[in-house]
């Protein structure tokens, strides 16, 4: 009937709240008025005429039982589930205090445990889960033309004008602009992007205005708007620098604004420092618009949905929309059977609230590996905690037969063992918080490299603190919760009994933790196999014949300057560079190339040689690269066949191309293949020239170290008949790098004065794109070697233990004459049958999951049958040793002194 | 005593501020008196149900308490309504009244009055 409203309630939990900490004053007070209520009743009973004693008795039996009262009132004034709470951690508090080498160890590998999760969790919080911050993520969408995300600007321009299916579209790139005015490069992180880009994104200015669609329209004038934290590094956040010009890749840009200091782009491992206008775009690549490339592949195209619509209505108007924008992108050069097929194309919608990164796409299945592998880091540590646990419980087990013989219910023990447990690991996820806070930076510093450092956004936010309380309760409930419930089952009178006098102790208690160590040992197993098999791949990796050696080799990147340096006087300035390059002292050889090996560049085109006929279009996929004379013998890859080019290999003489090996045996099988003819497909040149095969070298990797054998050929620069304002040179010298740079960059601005140059080192640019394996080894050998320790500690433990269980029947059967080994043996024995089962079960799920890993995998089989066996071998001879010392220790008790301790 | 009925849970807070309304601040043994009269000493309270019932509603702010000095000169709490607790009696009356009529009108529907 008394319904009460919300707001009294509430305010009745507050009073309550503060009930719990009532002292004895409100006890007194209570007692107070109890007594005044009974004398009361008395003072009535009296003046009805009964005798003082009878006055009393009545009295008492009318207001009821005293001792209930108070418990009812306690009860009332407090909440009593936070006050037995509360008691119950004090107690556990106090019993973690009182054996602080099981505390700290518990809470150690809690910490480790639970640590090492939140950091993963961490990063792929921030580049899988989390939305970006900008005005309402989730109604953001990416169009893609089928699955290919990227698109080209005239798809762009259809969509923009067709917009009828969004509430706003924007589109794209990402790029890098060079901030020197010659000299050496200085990049920053830069974005294309069309009109609305800011709009769209309710992006605000922070100061000036942010351009706008007016902007974006072919032949506007030149302008940029900056990142907040780029203005206020760059300009110490002057308001002047609004208007100020800013030169990128030498072509001047005015400041018309900045943008939101929220504000970091759309790619959430990159922040960028300056955004120009789409239309913009052609005063940098003055030789190469992509504005009206049908085929230029570079932009993402992403809308906002219409209020109130779905994905899917949308997705259906885009659908419809499909093959008009087809229609008029249809790039014109291509083969007619690539043009009905890219006819057919359907533009498709996926959500876009989380961003674009590269670490979440390169990183995803090692991000998800190294979850699964810390994951079960943390599961072996339960079960070490578990096991300490369960070694505590047996030690108080009279403590329980006293609680449960005084009335305690079972579920009143266990909850105060599950407090226990929780207070546990609530210091463990403490601690493990404050380890991720750094550990999960110290990652993202490991896979930065110095060409490309990340910034990613690490710091907690609701999901990571929600990851981490889950992880923590998780974790208390899964080692606290078994031996709890182990620990107060049981027969009140033997356990009151039993440790009095126990000759031999029942062996019935120890089975959970038997388990225990066979999953303990199954665990670590999965986790050093994986160990073995990630270190492998980096080893294979590292060892793989790239086909040129990269030690000792400078790269430097020039860019000339496409007005700087006009098109026809390329070839020979960039003839004039080499020469001085050559000259420079302590180089031994030097080359120029088009791309450079292994930097991820790539310029691939249809090749049709001599007497071969294609069964696939992949037979004639020829990755090529155009180098000048020597770049072979700078490179150190062996020329097998013919010769090199030189310099009489120019404009006026023919065509000439080197082939790789396998290229070579596949275009022309055991013919020799100098002197044959090869046709290299271009846009825009019909028919196909004609290009002789001078030579052959030895096959080289391309782009990738781990990529599948793909199609290599060369062409000469010298014969570059669209040379580009940029060019790589490659300088191999014995001298340190500090040393040779200075006189690279004088022999260099000697021809060109205003060329900006970036140097590299050749070795330490292959090596960074082996950072993922390098890394995902490094954190699965770390926690291989973590999950062995815990292993061995685990062992280690729970056979001491057994020893000292067992102290009396050791002492009986060595009184009766059995011999040392056999005690040892006796000992050990269990221990083995766990350790053989333990290495079954993990063998079973190591060839399971490895499957699942296979992609991170190089030259190496997940079943790879040395690596099990290292590994079981490895695991095997470590918990062996942890097993036998406090074996070894039983059979070196005196009979007497154990009978004794009994 | 066996002839004598608990108070019914949940009654007892709109009993209690009832008889505080109408008898003004007054100390728990009188309330349990009070209205174990007016029931015509068909109900009983001890002060195992009496006193959390009284807690709670000071938690819930409906009436207040003070400790004072009775008729008979005992130091004793004295309880009175706040103006919470009046409105809150007030509402509590005509729900009660209502849920009553209809209860009514259901067991008795002969006895239904113009």
């Amino acid at each position: 009937m008394t319904r009460t409203s919300l707001p009294r309630t509430l305010r009745a939990f507050f009073v309550r709240l503060g009930g719990v900490f009532a002292g004895h004053a409100q006890d007194r007070e209570m007692a107070a008025e109890f007594e005044s209520h009974l004398q009361m009743e008395i003072d009535d009973n009296l003046r009805a005429g009964m005798t003082p004693a009878e006055a009393r008795r009545q009295a008492l039996l009318k207001t009821g039982g005293l001792a209930l009262a108070q418990e009812n009132y306690r009860a009332r004034r407090g909440l009593p589930f936070i006050g037995t709470l509360l008691g119950d951690l004090q107690y556990a508090g106090r019993l973690l205090r009182r054996s602080p080498g099981f505390t700290f160890v518990a809470v150690l590998s809690l910490a480790l445990g639970i640590g090492a999760n939140t950091a993963i969790f961490t990063i792929i919080n921030a580049v899988m889960l989390r939305s970006l911050p900008v005005e309402d993520p989730s109604r953001l969408v990416q169009i893609k033309r089928g699955d290919s995300p990227i698109l080209t600007n005239p798809i762009w321009e259809q969509i923009r004008d067709r917009q009828q299916a969004f509430s706003g579209v924007l589109a794209y790139a990402d790029t890098k602009f060079d901030l020197a005015d010659g000299g050496e490069s200085q990049f920053a992180h830069g974005i294309w992007a069309s009109g609305d880009f800011f709009r769209v994104l309710g992006v605000a200015p922070a100061a000036g205005r942010m351009f706008s669609a007016y902007d974006d329209r072919r032949g506007a004038p030149a302008l940029a708007v900056l990142s907040y934290d780029f203005w206020q590094r760059r300009y110490g956040g002057d308001s002047n620098a609004i208007g100020k010009t800013i030169r990128l890749n030498r072509v001047p840009f005015q400041i018309v604004g900045v943008a939101a200091p929220w504000f970091k782009g759309l790619d959430v491992d990159h922040a960028f420092d300056v955004a120009i206008p789409l239309a913009n775009e052609p005063l940098l690549h003055a030789d190469f618009s992509m504005l009206d490339a049908r085929s230029a592949w570079w932009l993402r195209v992403l809308g906002r949905l219409r209020p109130g619509e779905s994905i899917a209505q949308a997705s259906e108007r885009m659908r419809l929309l499909s093959p008009a924008i087809s229609e008029n992108t249809v790039p014109a050069n291509w083969e007619p059977k690539d043009r009905t097929e890219y006819l057919k194309s359907v533009y498709k919608l996926s959500p876009a609230a989380g961003g674009f990164s590269q670490t979440g796409r390169q990183y995803r299945t090692a991000l998800l590996t190294l979850m699964a592998i810390v994951g079960l880091v943390l599961l072996i540590a339960c079960a070490n905690v578990a096991n300490l646990l369960l070694a505590r419980a047996s030690a108080r087990e009279r403590e329980f037969a006293v609680r449960l013989a005084l009335g305690a219910s079972r579920m009143r023990v266990v909850r105060q063992l599950l407090t226990e447990s929780l207070l546990l690991s609530v210091l463990g996820a403490l601690g493990g918080f404050l380890l991720a806070l750094s550990g999960s930076r110290a990652l993202i510093r490991l896979i930065s490299t110095a060409a490309d450092p990340l910034a990613i956004d690490l710091s907690p936010d609701w999901r990571v603190f929600g990851f981490t309380i889950a992880a923590a309760l998780f974790t208390a409930l899964l080692f606290g919760l078994a031996p709890a419930l182990r620990a107060t089952q049981m027969e009140l009178e033997q356990s009151l009994k039993e440790n009095a006098r126990g000759a031999v102790a029942g062996s019935s208690r120890f089975n959970l933790g038997k388990a225990l160590i066979a999953g303990q040992v199954a665990l670590s197993l999965v986790l050093l196999i994986a160990a073995g098999l990630f270190v492998g791949t980096l080893r294979n990796l590292l060892t793989v014949d790239t086909g040129f050696v990269r030690q000792n080799v400078v790269v430097v990147n020039v860019d000339a300057g496409h007005a700087a340096l006009p098109k026809p006087q390329r070839i020979a300035a960039y003839t004039q560079m080499l020469e001085r390059l050559r000259n420079v002292n302590g180089v031994a050889a030097a080359a120029s190339s088009m791309i450079v090996p292994l930097s991820g560049s790539a310029w691939d085109s249809y090749v049709h040689a001599e007497g071969y006929t294609s069964t696939t279009p992949a037979d004639l996929d020829v990755f090529l690269n155009r180098v000048s004379p020597g770049y072979f013998r700078t490179m150190r890859t062996p020329l097998l066949r013919g010769r090199d080019f030189n310099e009489h290999d120019d404009s006026h003489s023919p065509r000439v191309m080197i082939l790789s090996e396998s290229t070579a045996r596949h275009f022309f099988g055991s013919q020799n293949p100098v002197g044959k003819t090869a046709a290299i497909e271009e846009p825009d040149v019909k028919p196909a020239p004609l290009y002789e095969i001078i030579g052959v070298v030895k096959d080289a990797k391309y782009a990738e170290v781990d990529e599948p054998r793909r199609w290599t050929g060369f062409v000469a620069s010298g014969q570059d008949p669209d040379p580009f304002s940029t060019i790589s040179f490659e300088v191999r010298s014995q001298l340190p790098a500090e040393r040779l740079i200075p006189s690279l960059r004088t022999a260099i601005s000697h021809v060109s004065p205003a060329a900006s140059l970036e140097f590299k080192n050749l070795e330490v640019d292959v090596n960074d794109t082996l950072l993922r394996p390098r890394v995902v080894a490094l954190l699965a050998a770390a926690f291989g070697l973590l999950a062995l320790v815990l292993a061995m500690v685990g062992l280690y433990g729970v056979t001491s233990y057994s020893v000292a269980r067992r102290k009396g029947e050791i002492g009986i059967r060595m009184a009766l004459g059995e011999q040392r080994q056999s005690v040892t043996w006796l000992m050990l024995r269990d221990v083995f049958l766990l350790l053989v089962l333990g290495l079954m079960i993990g063998l079973g799920a190591a060839l399971a999951a490895g499957r699942l890993v296979a992609s991170l995998l190089y030259g190496i089989q997940p079943n790879d049958p040395l690596r099990l066996s290292a590994a079981m071998l490895v695991l095997a001879v470590a918990t062996a040793v942890a097993a036998y010392l406090p074996a070894r220790r039983a059979a070196r008790l005196d009979p007497m002194t154990a009978l004794r301790e009994e | 005593m066996n002839d004598k009925t608990d108070v019914w849970q949940g009654t007892l807070a709109l009993m209690v501020l009832k008889t505080l309304e109408t008898m003004g601040a007054l100390h728990g043994y009188g309330i349990a008196r009070r209205i174990e009269q007016t029931s015509g000493d068909v109900l009983q309270v001890n002060y195992g149900t009496l006193y959390p019932a009284l807690l709670k509603l000071e938690q819930e702010g409906y009436i207040s308490a003070e400790w004072g000095v009775s008729d008979n000169n005992r130091k004793a709490k004295f309880y009175a309504l706040t103006r919470a607790g009046r409105k809150k009696l007030a509402l509590e009356t005509r729900q009660w009244e209502q849920t009553t009529a209809i209860i009514a009108r259901f067991l008795f529907p002969d006895r239904q009055a113009s």
